[in-house]
Formats: structure tokens, C-alpha cells, sequence
């Protein structure tokens, strides 16, 4: 396999700064946040009568989404930057927009978690693994660790209580993929791992798609937005992987890949849909603390 | 699956994966946004009956803002575009390319459905149908050189990828575009006339598909963003809803670009707007 560490290091260094101005971005809805919040509070804060129908409208997919699915990983405890851009609780009511911040809380926590896994599991983490691939599980984590932080943040922003667990509903679901996995050999290990990898980005990326048109709060909103593309990035690039993980060719799997080598429809297994679905959103309140 | 014994694919069966998840597309996706557009084209229409669809104060600031292309190195025709975004849009020259596949970005001229008196969501909704037209003309380009063998060795996953991306954006644009007809505007069929010529000015650039992926790829990056920055100022939640399943997408076409431009794919861990396009790109 072709592969230059160095290089590769190099690149995620690129890619940090690139990361840098966007987190500039992702700052900004965040301190807005505090301060609007302030203002909702000196105001006398949200109707609690909203939030109990918010809940009941969302209570019926969630009923449903419980039944298909179960229990996980624990959840990890995230700490960054971020974090330290958010002040005290600024009102003590928990809107609808505090539930659906928990919600994709409680999905950022899972996929730590996942990954922190996978990342425990020699093909995946260790010397044996496909360097690209364990770059990729590595930085991926640490995206998601990030998203778990802006989203506590912008819910206690917002006067909410930070969701650590993981989703509920989802959490039975990845135990047992997670057995499964750890009864398989390499090869049937990554796919198993990339597998449930994908399940989690898109169930990700699809909840925080069905949000921006649930959520109020402006920032909560730019918030959203900057994590769900990313997000389906994520998904892109594990199409793609499983794909030649499927076919047999993992040692193409390399940065860049071998282009020419490529089978024609590898150019176009990363993004299968012209509008992205919502089928596999989690429910609004389905990670909600209470 | 068996745990035990490794699972191979062929090119075949790769396709008929490929194929599954289109089908999954068109059985799941497509409905819902159908749904969507619909009610926004109600909703605009309903609102129209009672009084104009005037631009609220977070509309006005997002039409009045120009956010420049700051793309960085590495990009061609960066420093040109940061140059074409920081003059005012009054003086831009309108757009000269074509969807339908012209030999290079600046074949035939196309205006339709600009200078419209659109504002609000409408407005919105033509500037992402222009942009959307921009990405049309510039994969369309892209692929007639290709065929024309004037980029050299093309991949045939490079094909498939730049065949499959114009085509999302053509349905993108056809989406936009029937909120315009439903709502009863004429549909906006010109390219993004203050974007389209730093895009033509670049494309003239690319010799090979390396340079024409970096091109495709700022395409990708601003429509994504512009889409997010939009996602502020759509009053309508079914605007919303179909602004937001675009976005994604938009930013998939970059992952897969920078993959295989050997960039690290996901480059943050939260996308920008610093490229995104003002709603002043469609010009009244």
C-alpha cells in the first residue's frame, strides 16, 4: 500500500486550520446564544405548556423508534474549547429547541463512543489497521466530540440541562453490532465497523436535516446547520470505503486513491440521494434528558 | 455474512448497490421533498394573496451582505474570484454559458428568468436556481472536454462522478425552479451571473482532470455554503426543509472531490459560510 504518513499528518494539519476558521463560525451563534438567552430570561423565559406539546407531537415517533432499536456504549464525557464560550444557564426553562439540542447530544455521545470502540480494535486502531482508515476513525471521533461539545454548550446556553448519555433507543442497536464485530475476523470486522459507522452518521446527519426545520432559535439553527453537512461527509467517505472494502480492493483505500484503478461506480457511491432523506431522523425528543 | 469469510464485491454487483441506493432515493427522498415544495409553493402563494413577500430584517442583510471568496492557495482561480466578489454585482458582466453542454463554461449566453422583481424566499429561491446552473454549466463543460479528450487520461470514476453530480444538480435546480413556476414566476434558467464568469475565467485554466476537480470542488464549497447561510433567512419551514436536504449533498460532492484530490475529505468538524454566495447574485 502506498501511504505517507508524514504526508497524511501534514493534511490533517490543513485540515485543523480549515477547521480553526470554522470553529470562529460555530462561536459566534454560540455567544449570540448566551446573550440571547440572558434577554429570554430577564423576560420571564418559554412557556412550559410549548414544551409539554412538543413532546407529546414527538412522542408517537419516538414510541416507534424505541421498539426497533436499544442500549449502548456508556457515554463519554467531552470537554473542549467550546465549552469555555458558554456562561452560565441564562434561563431556566427547557424549550423545544433544549430538547432537540439534546436530542443531537445524546447522538454525538453515541458516536464517541462508537468510534472510541472501534478505534480499540487492531484493524481499526492499531499498527495493523489501514493507516487512512484509522486516521480517519481518529479524526472523525474528534469531530464528533466537538459537535457533542457545541451542542451542550448551545443547550445550557439556552438554560437547558447538557445531555450526556447517549440516545437511548439507538444504544441496543450498536451493542449489538458491536458483538457482532467482536466476533469477526478483520476483514468482516471493518465492514461490520464501517457498517455501523454509516448507520450512526446517517442517523446523525438525517436528525440534525429534519431539525433546522423544528428548531427556533436563530443560532441554534447556524449551529445545526454547520455540523449536518459535515456530517454527511462522513457518510460520503464511508460509502466509499465500504464500497472497495466490498470489493476486495481495502488497499486502495489510500490518499488520494488510485483513481484509474477505480471501478467506474466508486464516483458515485458517496452520495446516492440529490436531496437527503429524513426517514432515519431520531425523533425530536428522543434524547432529550427528561 | 459469515464472520469468518471475507465478502467481495464485483463491479456488477457495485453497481447494483449503487442502483439500490438510487432506488432508495426515488422511494424515500423524492416524496418527501415533493411534499415539501408543495407546501412552500402554497404557502408563498397563500401569503401573496394577503400582501407582497416583502424581505424581512435577517433577508435584508443577507441580500445586502457580499461575502468574499477568501478560498485560499491552492485553488485555480482563487485570487480571481476573491478579486470578481469584492466589486459591486451592479457592475458584473452577465453570465455566458450554457447547461446543455457546451465545448467550454462560456458557450451560450443564458438569461432566462432574471430580472424578476422577486423578493423574500422567492428571491432565494432564483439566486440557488442560478447557482445550481452555474454547477450544471460547470460539470457539463467539464465533461464535453473530457470526451473531447482535452483533459487527458479520464478516470472512468471521475466520469461517473462528475455524470452524477451534474445530474443532483439538475434535479436541485428543477426543485428550485418549481417553487418559482408554482408561485407563478417565470423559471430561472441563467447561470449565477456574478459567479459564472470567475468559473469560466478558471475553467479556461484547466488542462487535466486534477484541474478540474479543484474547480468543481470551490463549486461544490459555495453551494453548500450558500445553502447554509440560507438556511438563516428562509422564512418558510418547507423552504427550510428543502434547503436543508440540499446542503448535505452539496458537501458530499466536496468530500469525495478532496478524496480524490488526496485532501483529507472532511477538512472541519463544522462547515462554513465565508464562501457562500449573497442573495444579491440574482439580479432583480
Amino acid at each position: 500500500m502506498e501511504f505517507d504518513e508524514t504526508a497524511l499528518g501534514g493534511l490533517i494539519e490543513e485540515s485543523q486550520d480549515t477547521h480553526a476558521d470554522a470553529l470562529r463560525a460555530a462561536r459566534e451563534p454560540l455567544r449570540d446564544m448566551v446573550d440571547l438567552g440572558q434577554q429570554a430570561r430577564a423576560g420571564g423565559g418559554l412557556d412550559p405548556e410549548e414544551n409539554r406539546a412538543f413532546a407529546r407531537a414527538n412522542s408517537g415517533r419516538l414510541a416507534g423508534r424505541a421498539r426497533r432499536a436499544g442500549r449502548l456504549l456508556a457515554g463519554a464525557g467531552i470537554v473542549t474549547a467550546l465549552a469555555e464560550f458558554i456562561g452560565r444557564p441564562a434561563f431556566a426553562a427547557s424549550g423545544t429547541d433544549v430538547q432537540v439540542l439534546q436530542t443531537a447530544s445524546s447522538i454525538e455521545v453515541l458516536a464517541v463512543s462508537t468510534y472510541k470502540t472501534a478505534l480499540g480494535l487492531p484493524y481499526i486502531g492499531g499498527s495493523a489497521a489501514n493507516p487512512v482508515i484509522k486516521a480517519f476513525a481518529t479524526t472523525t471521533m474528534k469531530q464528533h466530540s466537538e459537535h457533542l461539545a457545541a451542542f451542550q454548550a448551545a443547550t445550557t446556553a439556552l438554560g437547558g440541562t447538557k445531555q450526556a448519555k447517549p440516545d437511548p433507543a439507538f444504544v441496543p442497536v450498536v451493542d449489538k453490532a458491536v458483538a457482532a464485530i467482536t466476533k469477526a475476523n478483520a476483514a468482516n470486522g471493518a465492514l461490520l465497523v464501517v457498517g455501523l459507522a454509516l448507520e450512526l452518521e446517517n442517523i446523525a446527519a438525517e436528525t440534525y436535516v429534519n431539525n433546522m426545520s423544528l428548531l427556533s432559535d436563530a443560532n441554534a439553527k447556524k449551529l445545526t446547520a454547520s455540523v449536518m453537512g459535515v456530517e454527511a461527509q462522513h457518510v460520503a467517505i464511508l460509502y466509499a470505503v465500504q464500497a472497495l472494502l466490498k470489493a476486495g480492493d481495502g488497499a486502495d483505500i489510500t490518499l488520494p486513491p488510485p483513481a484509474a484503478k477505480l471501478p467506474a461506480a466508486a464516483g458515485s457511491v458517496g452520495f446516492p440521494n440529490a436531496f437527503y432523506p429524513t426517514s432515519k431522523a431520531a425523533p425530536a425528543t428522543q434524547g432529550a434528558t427528561s | 455474512m459469515s464472520a469468518s469469510e471475507p465478502m467481495h464485491l464485483s463491479e456488477a454487483e457495485l453497481r447494483a448497490m449503487s442502483a439500490d441506493l438510487d432506488a432508495m432515493h426515488h422511494d424515500l427522498a423524492l416524496p418527501a421533498l415533493k411534499s415539501s415544495l408543495t407546501e412552500w409553493a402554497e404557502d408563498i402563494q397563500a401569503r401573496g394573496a394577503d400582501a407582497p413577500d416583502e424581505d424581512t430584517p435577517a433577508q435584508r442583510a443577507f441580500f445586502a451582505r457580499r461575502r468574499f471568496l477568501a478560498v485560499g492557495g491552492g485553488i485555480a482561480g482563487a485570487a480571481v474570484l476573491a478579486a470578481c466578489s469584492s466589486s459591486s454585482s451592479t457592475t458584473v458582466t452577465p453570465a455566458a454559458s450554457t447547461t446543455s453542454g457546451g465545448a467550454t463554461a462560456s458557450g451560450a449566453a443564458m438569461s432566462g428568468g432574471e430580472g424578476q422583481q422577486l423578493t423574500g424566499d422567492l428571491r432565494v429561491v432564483a439566486m440557488a436556481a442560478s447557482l445550481e446552473n452555474s454547477g450544471v454549466a460547470t460539470y457539463a463543460a467539464g465533461i464535453k472536454a473530457a470526451t473531447a479528450g482535452k483533459l487527458g487520461p479520464v478516470p472512468p470514476a471521475v466520469v461517473t462522478f462528475a455524470q452524477t453530480a451534474m445530474s443532483q444538480h439538475e434535479d436541485h435546480q428543477k426543485a428550485w425552479n418549481a417553487v418559482l413556476t408554482a408561485a407563478g414566476q417565470k423559471p430561472v434558467t441563467a447561470v449565477d451571473p456574478v459567479i459564472q464568469p470567475t468559473i469560466n475565467t478558471a475553467f479556461a485554466k484547466v488542462t487535466n482532470v486534477t484541474g478540474l476537480a479543484k474547480l468543481a470542488l470551490m463549486v461544490e464549497d459555495i453551494a453548500g455554503q450558500t445553502y447554509q447561510n440560507g438556511l438563516s433567512v428562509i422564512k418558510s419551514t418547507a423552504g427550510i426543509k428543502t434547503a436543508a436536504s440540499i446542503q448535505p449533498v452539496e458537501f458530499q460532492h466536496a468530500a469525495i472531490l478532496n478524496f480524490l484530490l488526496g485532501n483529507y475529505p472532511v477538512p472541519a468538524a463544522f462547515t462554513g459560510v465565508s464562501m457562500a454566495r449573497p442573495v444579491t447574485d440574482y439580479q432583480v
